[in-house]
């Protein structure tokens, strides 16, 4: 049965005016608690450059920063036009990470991040995790860049994703998924980052002739996403456009180890899901 | 610090949410993606010059992708709909609807996110591109994509005011 743009409007509207039992309220002050919470642990968790970067900026040397959610309140901004989003997102880490388990939702903490200026290459980011709900998430400058992550499947199997930057997160989501030993040494990463207009559809066609997942299709974004998997295709790859320059960072995001977990308050009325754990001091690692 | 980020905030808290909920598909989950998003525009609001909506919805969308990755990671949606009754029949109508609330389920978030915006907030292709941060051709591909999958004809019309508003 086919559809037309009528039927899906009257269809989004009809979904969009549904109600789950009652009106979704606006608690203001839930809003400004967790804002302020951002704000502590953002301060918490940049330690090191992030840091330093964070109280250069407070004390006004504005211009030579880029804009970003680590720049003090208050800082002057170049006028943009009216109706457009004024903040511009560099590639700055968040300083947690939801995870949403089924019915089970709680926030990550940004216990190492390093930064990169180029693209192209591999970069081994080694951390130590600090419980088996590891995550990781890599931000780029070009939001469209390729990414490979790797790392140790629970066998020691090399396993990981690919994808655009900024679509996706990895990590591991309980004590089955991670390899043995995953508390008891530092642990690593291997990452790719290639820039957004790298051949990947023509070297993928070159090597193993880029097979779409659906018989038939193109060698689509999924399909090229799948041929990053292959080593071949990322090292010629590598070989092609390694070196570039590209800014983009990694961030690994952890529960804080056992026993050092600090409150930050009472969990706002309706705030279901919020954190109400920071790292441990001196955990993140500074950017590198 | 308010500056009027109260006012936005009783203004257009349940404009927001219902968009989060065309997103997320859960009011708990809308709501909270919400109150994540008004907390981070929260922190920048004396940066943010002009109308708030296009910063405030693209934190919403980043946000609601990255927790949705985090969820269904390894999810490969479907490349066909499941076929439904004659169309010509009332009860088959409105499988068929159920049918189109559900692809709108199996799209990605970005899919997702360009037809919400598009079709729910009446935003134009331009305006999408900017909120979701791509170029608008990717938009229009993404668009293009989405309706192929939803079983959507595009109306001709409204690709030629886009074209127009271009």
């Amino acid at each position: 049965m086919r559809h037309t743009e009528s039927d899906l409007r009257e269809l989004l509207n009809e979904h969009g005016h549904e109600r789950a039992g009652r009106e979704p309220s606006a608690h203001l002050d839930a809003i400004v608690r967790r804002g302020r919470r951002m704000r502590r642990t953002r301060r918490a968790v940049t330690a090191g450059t992030a840091l330093a970067c964070a109280a250069v900026a407070a004390v006004g040397v504005t211009g030579l920063l880029p804009a970003g959610p680590h720049r003090a309140e208050g800082t002057a901004v170049a006028r943009r036009p009216v109706d457009s989003a004024q903040v511009t997102p560099g590639p700055e880490l968040d300083d947690t990470m939801r995870v949403v388990l089924g019915t089970k939702k709680f926030d990550l903490h940004l216990i190492h991040s390093q930064r990169f200026e180029t693209v192209g290459g591999v970069q081994k980011v080694t951390f130590t995790p600090t419980s088996v709900y590891t995550g990781e998430k890599v931000i780029c400058e070009d939001p469209r860049a390729w990414v490979v992550v790797e790392h140790r499947g629970r066998g020691g199997e090399p396993t990981g994703g690919t994808g655009r930057c900024g679509d996706g997160v990895g990590g591991h989501g309980d004590e089955l998924s991670v390899p043995s030993g995953w508390l008891k040494r530092p642990q690593y990463l291997q990452v790719w980052v290639f820039p957004a207009d790298a051949p990947v559809r023509e070297v993928a066609e070159a090597v193993n002739g880029c097979r779409p997942a659906v018989k038939g299709e193109d060698c689509d974004e999924t399909a090229q996403s799948v041929a990053l998997m292959n080593p071949e295709v990322r090292r010629r790859l590598s070989a092609i456009v390694g070196g570039r320059p590209g800014r983009w960072a990694i961030g690994v995001y952890d529960r804080p180890a056992p026993g050092t977990s600090v409150s930050t308050g009472p969990v706002p009325d309706n705030g279901p899901t919020v954190a109400t754990e920071r790292p441990a001091d001196g955990a993140s690692t500074p950017a590198g | 610090m308010d500056d009027g980020f109260a006012e936005y905030v009783a203004h257009r808290h349940l404009r927001l949410c219902r968009m989060a909920y065309l997103l997320a598909r859960d009011w708990g989950t809308a709501e909270d993606l919400v109150q994540t998003a008004l907390a981070k525009a929260w922190l920048a609001w004396r940066r943010i010059e002009g109308n708030p909506d296009p910063y405030v919805y693209r934190i919403i969308v980043n946000t609601h992708a990255s927790w949705w990755r985090r969820r269904w990671r390894g999810e490969v949606p479907a490349a066909t709909l499941p076929e439904t009754a004659d169309p010509r029949d009332p009860a088959g109508e409105v499988e068929g609807q159920a049918a189109l609330w559900k692809a709108i389920g199996a799209l990605s978030p970005r899919q997702r996110a360009v037809i919400v915006l598009h079709y729910f907030e009446g935003r134009t292709l331009a305006q999408v591109a900017e909120i979701v941060g791509c170029s608008l051709g990717a938009v229009k591909s993404q668009l293009s994509r989405a309706l192929t999958r939803l079983r959507v004809d595009p109306d001709i019309q409204t690709m030629t005011l886009e074209e127009v508003q271009r």
